[in-house]
């Protein structure tokens, strides 16, 4: 059976990791790829990567950084994201150690690109970056670097969704970000989406709040950022407390050594 | 004093990083390289894989690697195939178009359907009679792929569930191919990856 997953997620802006509030306000917390190692020690089922200020700057992606996490052999799935531009940019990131990559503003700028990403990488590999918010008018589609917002129902976006091309959808609250328990549930059911799986992000914080979530069929993973920084292992308390089988029960040891003892 | 050494194949669109880093972790020495004369001395070769089958079958074929597995294959020199790498190790697979494979072990790689991917953590149903995954049967791996491998069930060592139930490692003599990421499956990953090269030298 497929299991639902709690992926950790780690923001990094001018090259430290920070917490992030309603993508407005950071607060640093420190290296990444030391955020990244504890992610990997404590068996979360994927890691996040999100550089928020590589599109902003156009400057391409992070490489020193993915170099740095390559270098510490992680063994948890790894998702990039933050200044994908072009095809080349895609696999060279996967080259340097990312299983998939998110995509956010290259659906804004260039739509053909994450075709050939798509196409070039195949479609799991590519997840669709949304931040969202609902207002009378229905759901808003944030651009970040434009601070502004449109119409998502109306745009070629969805078209791209319909078509296959990306596997997941990354739908973030970006309203609730940072605040405790406030993810709102009802942009899941206002999302027309409904047959793409769903990775939902943005206050999400306590173990009620996550098994309601991933009650919802098309969630299919539940992002955590901010909330995993506040005390020791609240990632294993996570898997602990929800403690369903619709999760993965992690090893975090074996009797089978893993030592070098390979000589002959 | 040598290490064991493990060759893995480069065709230009894989993630090396990741399993060259864990196969250095496990102890084992690695090689990379584009070159079939390097895999010559190595201990096992490895195939890994992330990309489209036609794509990488051209590849395969003009760096030389197509008769030389091949011809490993026969000589029974151990081969393991990753993701896309255990899928180009069946007979034919039709992604995007009908393209021939390896065909190392009998069998086609067909689509779970249209927009479906099985992507995340997934368990698997090993079967008895092999030791090196009868140690991993109902242990979680992560899978990340839309196509799937259907042939004989002698070849299927392992299968796992989704809209179907279908093969998570194939096997046939010292070629086996891994459906999921064991470099990416955390200390059950490794632990497997480490019996399996042990189990296929040690044969």
């Amino acid at each position: 059976m497929l299991k639902k997953r709690i992926i950790g997620v780690v923001t990094v802006k001018n090259g430290w990791a920070v917490q992030s509030f309603g993508y407005h306000r950071y607060l640093p917390l420190g290296k990444p790829e030391c955020l990244v190692e504890n992610l990997d020690r404590w068996g979360a089922d994927e890691i996040l990567v999100q550089v928020i200020d590589r599109s902003f700057d156009r400057i391409g992606p992070d490489y020193d950084l993915l170099g740095k996490l390559a270098r510490l052999g992680l063994g948890t799935p790894l998702i990039y994201g933050g200044g994908v531009r072009t095809v080349e940019d895609g696999i060279q990131v996967i080259q340097c150690g990312a299983d998939r990559i998110t995509v956010d503003a290259l659906l804004h700028d260039d739509l053909a690109q994450v075709v050939n990403l798509s196409k070039k990488l195949g479609a799991q590999a590519i997840i669709a970056s949304i931040p969202i918010t609902k207002t009378s008018d229905g759901l808003r589609w944030l651009n970040y670097r434009l601070k502004n917002t449109k119409n998502i129902s109306i745009d070629p976006l969805g078209e791209l969704i319909e078509d296959g091309v990306v596997s997941e959808v990354l739908l973030t609250d970006w309203y609730h970000e940072g605040i405790e328990n406030s993810f709102d549930n009802s942009l899941i059911d206002l999302f027309k989406y409904k047959k793409v799986p769903l990775i939902v992000f943005g206050g999400i914080s306590r173990v009620g709040q996550m098994k309601e979530l991933f009650s919802i069929q098309n969630v299919m993973a539940v992002a955590v950022g901010n909330f995993l920084n506040y005390r020791e292992h609240a990632f294993q308390q996570f898997k602990e407390l929800i403690a369903s089988e619709a999760l993965r029960q992690e090893t975090y040891a074996t009797e089978y050594s893993l030592l070098t003892d390979v000589r002959n | 004093m040598s290490y064991l050494t493990v060759g893995i194949v480069d065709y230009g669109m894989g993630n090396h990083a990741s399993i060259s880093q864990c196969l250095r972790d496990l102890g084992f020495r690695v090689r990379i390289s584009h070159l079939p004369e390097e895999f010559n001395l190595v201990d096992v070769i490895i195939l890994p894989g992330v990309g489209a089958f036609p794509a990488a079958m051209k590849t395969l074929h003009e760096r030389g690697f197509v008769i030389y597995l091949q011809e490993q294959a026969r000589l029974q020199r151990p081969i393991i195939g990753i993701c896309l790498g255990m899928q180009l190790l069946a007979s034919a697979s039709y992604e995007h178009e009908y393209t021939v494979g390896l065909d190392l072990i009998p069998g086609e790689i067909v689509s779970f359907g249209n927009r479906c991917w099985h992507i995340g953590w997934n368990t698997l149903e090993c079967q008895p009679y092999d030791p090196v995954f009868w140690s991993s049967d109902r242990h979680s791996f992560y899978f990340n792929h839309s196509f799937y491998y259907q042939g004989p069930f002698e070849y299927q060592a392992a299968v796992a569930r989704y809209s179907i139930s279908f093969a998570a490692v194939i096997r046939r003599g010292s070629v086996v191919g891994l459906q999921f990421h064991p470099e990416k499956s955390q200390i059950t990953g490794k632990r497997l990856l480490k019996k399996l090269i042990m189990g296929l030298v040690n044969a």
